[in-house]
């Protein structure tokens, strides 16, 4: 009894502690908020001459164009998104992104996901959670292929229109089952690959050894990235891939995999890390070992640390899309399709190699 | 006197489960450097030692909390945590060595909270540190919002990359803290009360030690290394992350297991932890210079923990029942 | 019962009463532990001697009563009070740490340090083997760990431990309910040799001929109540269990049998 008692005073204080913490965060949060915009405003005027909000327009006009004719805006619409993981800076950047998006467009917007990047099935079970509430449509992308599956049967049936946002769910899984999704909206993870490949390749002109740094493997984004650089690496004379190793997103593996790397292959010309937290810790493992001179390494994502890295030097490229352009699209793909317009085939969205001699063209990026 | 019993041998243990590793290891090292000229360099031995560091590091922390019976699943947050209070004393303009000594506390202050629960409260050491893991994990999300930290004074990085010549401080750590622990568990009241909780602890209980003191402490001085372990990996990446060490406690934990510690407690080998982490080490190492797929790291290291602890746990049966 | 000049009481029992719910497991219990002695509690099951122990050894308190140690009255006696007043409990378990050797378990929370922290295993050793031999205790491998003993070799070092750290009495529960014939002989050398190094031991049984064997003094518990109190000296073996039997109720329901 003494046990029970105490096991229930331990999870009491525990919530409340969290209560306390996600409750004081959300005030902060929300100062933080306005903060943002105020100094949002100030950034887009003071970057409205500026290159980088050019560079977002003109993306921004690509993806419209995809999208014509626009749907109505004040219908009241009310969105769910589920993405992949608040743990990834990349992600909790994106759910800003929508939620700014959202406000832009007048429409509510709500951002979940799931606890931990690779926890398939409590993504599986937010979704499901998802589908019994009001929402009109929900924008998701799932951690891998499959494990959102079950969900997206359940929201064909229930008739909530679903569109994939970036990783693609498997299509003729899906069909096979019965089910469809009413939407794409995504980047070429290939295309991705493939445009650092070649970008890489215009600074090696001799060629020589590259490696390549992974996600986990099997996840859509690193095989994805792998493949098109593969190709490339593979297509040009000269160029040979002596490696390619899972770094599994994480940035203490990478760092180990880049100082081994180099000890196996002394004359590595290039690394290609599927992410910028990995290709970040390539570079500091080669700064370690004095070695950094002479090799390239390239990221993908552009994250903000990416970008101070490459002004500084030490990182030698990434890509990007706009996430903010990127999810506004998807918002305005998902309220066109609860409106009742058919969307044919996937909207890609538009790609930048950002590299040193470009970085200034960036600034402002969001 | 009953016979049959050899005066010296009677269950003194041989190291048994250490000297297989050990083979292994050895097979390993020689299969290496046959099949890669780099693998016998002082630097590639001195990258394996530099990687396997950290782990060795919260593996020494774990080998006295399995050793006391219980199990620590929080030290992978615990390194999360640490690395962002001290990303973030940093970025505050603490000194770097003030910041360092406060992080590595702070692991101690979470390793207490983990301590004191399952000690005054009598709850398992799993449901504890299930807890603590999310807990811990759910703060470093919360403080940072999912993002790294990054952009610290140089001075932060000499401890992870810092170069004493031959090697490294995370190197000189780890070897320090394993003859440290060595004398701890056979030469303190501490390391030898570590083990009997793990043995019976209401024995202990009976001739007048405070259980719940030392219980703490073994949780405390885990938290320290996996606080450490923190420090080490903010200054070897120059970053703080709060999905840093994610899945980590698995890692240590099978390390610990596999190097001969029973998870029934009472039993710890520190000699083993080191061979079993270097093992891992030379593991990862030697697939990547051979540019090896992870999934056969994965099948291999998977297939040692189960034959190895398999074969040491026939051997103890076939000797008289404990 | 007149007692015999010079012995002195190490713990007295003064009407003690102990009741679980509706049943009465000890009434007006009132007895007495001698330096220097052996004496034996026995009794059937459920009649009431497990708990005497246990008020004893302080883990758990009396309805009424009270309790003399040495001379101090107390009303219940804790786990740290019996610690304190040097009683030691030798229950069947052991209390044993079947990972550790002879010298770690007979050390166990009394260890010897130098320079006040680095365990002196030297210094240890030695006298473990000084106080196996005053004991006449035969345990020629002192590193092995005492699971790999046998029961009397384990009791044994049970014993010594108490011995050694300083008790003045020693309680045990059945000694030599799970040993063979050779070990109980053993055992009992043991705790016969016991008070003439000063110590007072009380020795629960249901083993009437180890009992009239080896203790001074025999308490006869029946349903809770001292029923006889008899010196050995004055009794044989056949008049011990004929008292013994006579009023013993066979005990086949749970309810009646406290223990």
């Amino acid at each position: 009894m003494k046990k029970v008692i105490s096991l229930v005073l331990v999870l009491t204080m525990l919530i409340s502690m969290l209560i306390g913490c996600t409750s004081k965060d959300m005030e902060t949060r929300e100062l933080d908020s306005t903060k943002d915009a105020e100094e949002m405003d100030l950034v887009e005027e003071n970057n409205s001459e500026e290159e980088g909000n050019s560079k977002i327009a003109e993306m921004e006009e690509i993806l419209m164009d995809q999208l014509e004719p626009m749907p109505e805006l004040d219908g009241g619409e009310k969105i769910g998104v589920l993405i992949i993981s608040l743990t990834n800076p990349f992600w909790s950047n994106m759910k800003d992104k929508y939620e700014k998006a959202g406000e832009e467009l007048g429409i509510e917007v709500e951002v979940l996901s799931a606890p931990t990047e690779g926890d398939t099935t409590s993504q599986l079970e937010t979704l499901d959670g998802m589908i019994v509430k009001d929402y009109d449509a929900i924008i998701f992308s799932p951690i891998d292929g499959n494990n959102l599956i079950p969900g997206l049967l359940r929201a064909n049936q229930a008739n909530v229109p679903v569109i994939n946002l970036g990783p693609g769910v498997n299509q003729d899984a899906l069909k096979e089952q019965g089910g469809h999704v009413d939407g794409i909206i995504t980047v070429d993870f290939e295309n991705q690959g493939k445009m650092v490949a070649e970008d890489m390749l215009k600074q090696m002109p001799d060629g020589g050894k590259v490696a390549i740094i992974q996600g986990i493997p099997g996840a859509g984004q690193s095989e994805g990235r792998t493949k098109g650089a593969k190709e490339v690496f593979e297509n040009t004379e000269g160029v040979e891939i002596v490696s390619i190793q899972p770094g599994n997103w994480d940035r203490n593996t990478a760092y180990n995999i880049a100082t081994d790397l180099i000890q196996a292959h002394p004359d590595l010309k290039g690394i290609f890390a599927c992410n910028d937290v990995m290709a970040l810790a390539a570079v500091e493992a080669l700064e370690t070992a004095d070695k950094k001179d002479g090799i390239i390494v390239y990221g993908v994502d552009f994250t903000e640390e990416a970008q101070v890295a490459i002004k500084e030097g030490r990182l030698d490229g990434s890509i990007t899309y706009s996430p903010s352009v990127y999810t506004k699209a998807a918002l305005l793909l998902s309220l066109k399709i609860v409106q009742g317009e058919e969307v044919e085939g996937p909207v890609y969205s538009p790609l930048a190699v950002v590299n040193k001699e470009n970085i200034n063209d960036f600034d402002g990026w969001k | 006197m009953i016979k049959g019993y050899d005066k010296k041998s009677v269950g003194i243990e041989k190291p048994f489960t250490q000297l297989f590793l050990l083979g292994i290891m050895i097979l390993l090292v020689i299969f290496l450097s046959i099949k890669s000229p780099y693998f016998l360099t002082w630097n590639n031995l001195r990258n394996i030692l530099d990687h396997t560091s950290t782990q060795l590091i919260m593996a020494i922390g774990m080998t006295f909390v399995i050793s006391s019976g219980g199990i620590d699943l929080s030290v992978g947050s615990i390194v999360a945590l640490t690395g962002i209070c001290i990303g973030l004393m940093l970025k505050g303009g603490v000194s770097v060595v003030l910041s360092s000594i406060i992080g590595v506390l702070i692991g101690g202050i979470l390793g207490a909270i983990n301590g004191v629960i399952i000690s005054k409260l009598k709850i398992a050491p799993f449901i504890v540190t299930i807890g603590s893991m999310s807990l811990f994990r759910g703060i470093s999300l919360v403080i940072t919002e999912g993002m790294p930290i990054y952009g610290f004074p140089p001075q932060i990085t000499y401890f992870g990359k810092g170069d004493l010549g031959k090697i490294n401080p995370p190197i000189i750590l780890g070897i320090f803290m394993a003859i440290l622990s060595v004398f701890l568990l056979k030469y303190t009241k501490w390391g030898q009360y570590s083990l009997a909780l793990g043995g019976n602890e209401e024995a202990l209980r009976r001739v007048g030690v405070s259980v719940n003191f030392y219980k703490t402490t073994i949780y405390i001085f885990s938290g320290l290394m996996a606080g450490l372990a923190g420090l080490i990996y903010i200054s070897r990446l120059n970053a703080a992350e709060p999905n840093a060490g994610f899945m980590l406690e698995s890692d240590i934990i099978a390390a610990v297991i596999l190097g001969g510690t029973s998870m029934k407690g009472g039993k710890a080998s520190i000699g083993g932890t080191v061979i079993a982490c270097l093992l891992l080490g030379v593991v990862r190492n030697g697939l990547t210079l051979l540019s090896i797929s992870s999934y056969y790291q994965q099948l291999f290291i998977g297939a040692i923990i189960i034959i190895s602890v398999s074969i040491s746990e026939i051997r103890q049966r076939r000797q008289i029942q404990i | 019962m007149e007692e015999p000049k010079g012995n002195i009481v190490f713990a007295s029992l003064k009407n003690i009463s102990k009741s679980f719910g509706k049943v009465n497991a000890l009434k007006n219990v009132t007895m007495e532990i001698e330096k220097n002695k052996i004496t034996a509690i026995v009794g059937d099951n459920g009649s009431g001697k497990s708990t005497l122990i246990k008020i004893l050894s302080g883990t758990i308190r009396p309805d009424s009563g009270s309790i003399y140690i040495e001379d101090n009255l107390y009303k219940y006696i804790t786990p740290k009070l019996a610690y304190e007043k040097g009683i030691a409990t030798v229950y069947q378990d052991l209390a044993l740490d079947n990972f550790r050797d002879v010298t770690g378990n007979i050390f166990l929370g009394k260890e010897i340090t130098k320079f006040g922290f680095i365990l002196d295993y030297e210094k240890m050793y030695r006298e473990t083997e000084f106080l196996l031999k005053n004991l006449n205790i035969n345990i020629p491998y002192l590193k092995t760990p005492v699971g790999y003993l046998s029961g009397g070799q384990r009791q044994s070092v049970a014993i010594g431990r108490a011995v050694y750290q300083g008790k003045k009495l020693i309680i045990f529960d059945e000694p030599t309910a799970a040993m063979g014939v050779k070990e109980s002989t053993a055992a009992n050398h043991l705790i016969k040799s016991l008070p003439d190094k000063g110590f007072a031991v009380l020795i629960i049984s249901h083993d009437i001929y180890q009992v009239f064997d080896i203790s001074d003094r025999i308490f006869i518990l029946e349903h809770g109540e001292v029923v006889d109190d008899v010196m050995k000296n004055q009794v044989t073996p056949q008049e011990l269990r004929e008292r013994i039997s006579l009023g013993a109720k066979n005990c086949l329901r749970e309810s009646e049998c406290i223990d």
